[in-house]
Formats: C-alpha cells, sequence, structure tokens
C-alpha cells in the first residue's frame, strides 16, 4: 500500500501565492499571503478585513441583511457574517484594533419596487452598522451601482481588487 | 412516494457533505486544491440524465452500491484532468495503465469518503462494489439511470467540484434506484409535513417542458429559426447555492417578477454569442457598431418578453389559474451576480428553493438559451395541492393568444 505524507505532492510553484475561493455564505481568514477571491456578487456583499500588523486577512461572501431574519449558516447574513469574521481573523492571531475593513457589491441591478429597499442597500447599511459597532474602519467601498462584481483579495498588502462586466478593475 | 421539504434538505445535505469529504480526500492524497461548488438533487427524464456533459472527453470511476440505498455512483473527470492526477501521484507523470491506476486509486478513496458520509448520517450500512474505470464522451460515461414502471423521471444527486486554479471540474453522480430511495425519504419525512406527491412533481415538470416548447415556438416564430426546447428539470438546492448554478460567465437577458400562485422571479439568459445571434435574426437591417448594441438589447427584451409569456401561459393552462409578470428588465452582466439578488429576494423567506430550469437550441446558428424560475416554494406546493394529476396534458398554449 502507497502512503501518501503530502511531501510528494507539493503543487505550489515557488513565488506563486496560494488561492482560495470564498463561495456565497462562505468566508476565508489566511496568515500566509494567499489570494482570496470571490465572484458574482450581485446584491450580495463581500467583506475583506485586514491587519498589518499581523498580516492576516479575511474574507465573507454574505447574501442577506440580518440572521434574525432566517436560517442557515452566520456567514450568509451581513451582521453575523462581520461577526464570523471578525472573530476568526482573531482566532488567527489579528488584533481588534488594527483591523481595516474594505467592502464591495449590494448592487441594485433589478428594480421590483414593491419590496421596499433593495436588499443589496439593506445589506450594505448592515455591514457598515457591524463594522462601526465593532470600532472596525472602512478604507475602501465600492458599493451599489447597478452592476455585479468579483473581487480578490490580496492577503500580502491587503489590496481589495473589484472587477466587474461593465466598469472595469479598480483597487481599493 | 412523497418528499418532503425537510427530507430533500436533509438529503441534500447528505450529497453535499459526501462531496466534501471526498474532495477532502482528494487533496489530503494529492494536494489538488478543489472546492464543492454545487450540490442539487434533480428530478428530470430518464433520457435527459448528464445531457449538461455532452461534447465533451472524461474519465471516471464508477461504483454500484447496495445496502439502505441500492444504486449507481460515479465520478467524472474531465479527461484533461487525468494528467495533473497522474502527476500529482507519481511525481514525473506516467501514461497508459498507470494513468488508469491512479485515477481508479483516487476514484476509490473519494467514492469511499462520499459512501461512508450518506451511511454514517443513515445509521446503516451502504455496500459498494470495486471501482470500475471508464473513458467516454458526453453522457455516456454515466451508468444507466434506473427504470422504474410509469415513472419515466428519476432523482439524481449531482454535484460539481471545481479544481481552484486549474479551470478543471469533476462531478459526481448518484442514480439511486427508485423503491430504496422512496422508502428512506418516507422513513425521514416529518409526520404532516410539507409533503408533495411525487407524480406532481413530475406533471410540474412535464408542464414546464410544455412552457418551453411553447417558448421555444415563439422564438421561431420571431425569427423563423427552427428552435427547439431542450432539457427540463426541477431540482432543489439550498439558497446560497442557486446564483452558482449559472456561472462566472456574462449573459445577456431579461428578468421578470410573476405573480400569482406561485409567485416568484423567471430569466431567460442568452451567453453572449448567442444573443448577438438571435438578435441580429430579429433585425431588418445590419446593426449600426460591432458588439451588442441598442438595437441588439431591444431586440433582446422582445424576444425575453414573448419566451416569458410562452413558459408562464403553459404554467396558468395546467394549474388553470391566471399568472401575470411584469415587464421584463434587461439584465447584461456576469450570470451569478444576475441571480444572486433574485435568490436573495426568494431567501428571506425560504432556506431551500426549487429550481425550474430549461434549455433551447437550434442547429442553424450558434444559439442556446436557459430559462430558470424560482418560484416561492410555499406557494409552489400549495398549487401542486391543488393540481389535478390528469391536466398534465391540457398544456396547449394557445399561440393567438399571446400575440
Amino acid at each position: 500500500m502507497k502512503v501518501y505524507d503530502g511531501s510528494q505532492t507539493e503543487q505550489e510553484s515557488v513565488g506563486q501565492p496560494e488561492r482560495k475561493k470564498v463561495g456565497i455564505a462562505e468566508y476565508a481568514v489566511t496568515t500566509d499571503e494567499a489570494v482570496l477571491t470571490t465572484s458574482g456578487l450581485g446584491s450580495c456583499i463581500g467583506v475583506a478585513l485586514y491587519d498589518p500588523d499581523s498580516n492576516t486577512a479575511g474574507l465573507v461572501h454574505v447574501m442577506l441583511p440580518r440572521h434574525d431574519d432566517g436560517e442557515g449558516a452566520r456567514a450568509k447574513f451581513a451582521d453575523t457574517g462581520v461577526e464570523v469574521l471578525l472573530e476568526e481573523m482573531e482566532r488567527a492571531g489579528a488584533r481588534r484594533r488594527s483591523m481595516e475593513a474594505k467592502i464591495a457589491g449590494g448592487s441594485d441591478m433589478l428594480d421590483f419596487s414593491e419590496n421596499g429597499s433593495s436588499i443589496g442597500s439593506r445589506n450594505a447599511a448592515i455591514v457598515r452598522e457591524t463594522l462601526a459597532a465593532n470600532d472596525v474602519p472602512i478604507l475602501g467601498e465600492d458599493v451599489g451601482g447597478d452592476y455585479g462584481r468579483s473581487l480578490r483579495l490580496e492577503a500580502a498588502t491587503g489590496d481589495l481588487i473589484v472587477k466587474s462586466a461593465s466598469q472595469g478593475t479598480a483597487t481599493l | 412516494m412523497k418528499v418532503d421539504i425537510q427530507s430533500l434538505g436533509t438529503f441534500n445535505q447528505l450529497a453535499h457533505e459526501g462531496a466534501e469529504q471526498a474532495t477532502q480526500s482528494l487533496a489530503q492524497m494529492t494536494g489538488i486544491d478543489a472546492v464543492v461548488d454545487v450540490t442539487k438533487i434533480t428530478l428530470l427524464n430518464r433520457d435527459d440524465v448528464g445531457e449538461e456533459l455532452a461534447g465533451q472527453d472524461f474519465v471516471g470511476v464508477q461504483f454500484d452500491f447496495e445496502g439502505a440505498l441500492d444504486g449507481d455512483t460515479v465520478l467524472v473527470f474531465e479527461s484533461d484532468s487525468v494528467g495533473p492526477i497522474t502527476e500529482a501521484l507519481v511525481p514525473g507523470g506516467a501514461d497508459g495503465e498507470m494513468a488508469q491506476s491512479s485515477v481508479e486509486e483516487i476514484g476509490n478513496i473519494m467514492m469511499s469518503g462520499f459512501i461512508d458520509g450518506w451511511a454514517d448520517y443513515l445509521g446503516t450500512t451502504i455496500e459498494h462494489s470495486p471501482p470500475e474505470y471508464i473513458e467516454a464522451t458526453g453522457a455516456d460515461v454515466l451508468p444507466p439511470a434506473p427504470t422504474v414502471a410509469d415513472q419515466p423521471q428519476v432523482f439524481v444527486f449531482k454535484s460539481q467540484i471545481e479544481w481552484v486554479g486549474e479551470s478543471l471540474n469533476f462531478y459526481i453522480y448518484m442514480l439511486p434506484e427508485y423503491d430504496t430511495l422512496a422508502e428512506l425519504m418516507t422513513d425521514h419525512a416529518e409526520p404532516g409535513g410539507d409533503a408533495i406527491p411525487i407524480d406532481k412533481l413530475s406533471v410540474f415538470n412535464e408542464m414546464t417542458t410544455s412552457g418551453t416548447e411553447q417558448a421555444a415556438e415563439n422564438v421561431e416564430m420571431m425569427t423563423g429559426i427552427p428552435t427547439e426546447a431542450e432539457v427540463t428539470q426541477i431540482s432543489f438546492a439550498p439558497i446560497e447555492d442557486v446564483p452558482k448554478q449559472v456561472g462566472d460567465d456574462t449573459y445577456v437577458g431579461t428578468v421578470v417578477e410573476f405573480t400569482g400562485v406561485p409567485s416568484g422571479y423567471l430569466l431567460v439568459l442568452f451567453d453572449e454569442v448567442s444573443a448577438q445571434n438571435v438578435a441580429e435574426a430579429l433585425m431588418p437591417t445590419e446593426p449600426d457598431g460591432e458588439g451588442l448594441t441598442e438595437q441588439h438589447k431591444a431586440a433582446i427584451e422582445e424576444l425575453g418578453n414573448i419566451m416569458t409569456s410562452g413558459f408562464v401561459d403553459g404554467w396558468a393552462n395546467v394549474l388553470q389559474t391566471s399568472v401575470d409578470h411584469t415587464p421584463p428588465q434587461l439584465v447584461h452582466d456576469i450570470g451569478q451576480a444576475i441571480v444572486d439578488p433574485l435568490a436573495a429576494q426568494v431567501g428571506q423567506h425560504q432556506e431551500h428553493s426549487f429550481i425550474i430550469e430549461s434549455e433551447m437550441r437550434t442547429d442553424e446558428i450558434e444559439f442556446s438559451s436557459e430559462i430558470h424560475a424560482l418560484p416561492d416554494e410555499k406557494e409552489l406546493r400549495q398549487a401542486l395541492a391543488e393540481l389535478e394529476v390528469d391536466r398534465a396534458d391540457q398544456t396547449d398554449a394557445d399561440v393567438e393568444q399571446i400575440f
């Protein structure tokens, strides 16, 4: 029988940071300069946290405003999603007082007006509220509009690269 | 057989965890970084199983399993992944038998994880056969779907796994025998819960098929291009998996909200090439300018409207109710970002969603279109409860009524 201990399976080529994909209602935290990505944000929001002191970075992809309004993983909702990411960042060695946030997404692509204010703008409001309650400043944001976005968080620098089909690429 | 929402949710979760387990085994063995993208349960015609694999070459590892659940399961790799997989196991690479045995070995470990996950949850044993290696094109890589008397439709559990950074995909298909699945689902159903008889879900599928045929006829009438309705299926997945059904490519199309019982959202999507081709078929003159012009978009909006009407009328006829819809809103964006706000709307009231999907194609020009509907789950159940099964044949929407 062969034994696999991982030593013969090194896939990463030198100099190429590891890439981790974050799905909807998921989060990831890295301390080893990985690149965290998430794609296809419509009314969803991507919240990126970065602690330059400990070089810790994390990204969560939230879908709905408040956990009280539904069931499912904490990372699915704006309020508990931000909280779970803060906790996981701390567990990985980051300190809350040196954390910085960047946020993107929350667009209003579709207008079905009888539903009151859009989910995108409510998501954004709750993300801002929860970050403020935890004293984490928002250093950059690309929120709203009527187009989708994909994100790439470079944990080596804390840069959040926002790409959209119609607006090109921006770095926060 | 009846299924309730609870047991559909549980079984979906099982399939998802099994796929996660299998993916972790793969990562441990090879260092391959892969993530489970989507897991869903689909009810569809047995002839349509694996339609989405058409035209691609695959290798697979197939197992029979029996016990609390009987059937076949297969792990499917895109052929291009065989090289990297072999390389991961045998540095320096290998070909022929060596490559085959690498795939078998990985398949064996992954699928043991998958099946053990189910058995653990069910608190019982499921035995599986040794792996059988398969090479085939398209749906031929899958075992024949089980046959059941008087039941042309089958349940398929399907997970899509993405190899991060390699743009390669793996798939796990599980095709359970109807009887053992029915028994298990009944055992896991909540007494007096939200049960839906399977025959009604099947009828609903048939009516969606006729809605799609109607939509295809409308396209043909407007464009003069012979258009065929293809696969129609109804799936069930957690709400956060719904946007992933469409993926990261850019699409053009229309979105409407429909009201009535059920209410919900309906999307007509074209890939950019299809959108351009079909729009030009509608234009009296050559477009002004390159790419997707405003003329193209106006044509797509009109087409989306006609397709939506055809589709929704197919439902309304069977349900003998009126289903109205808002004027179409044009969308042109990353597929997943288009679906995301709709899934979020539906997700405010429910944790899982039914997804109705159908496709149409033409042979004449490169053109394909997808229709996705997200109905409110409670209202869909109510509509099905009121549905008389023998009404399914009354779906011939009258073209004259639409125009």
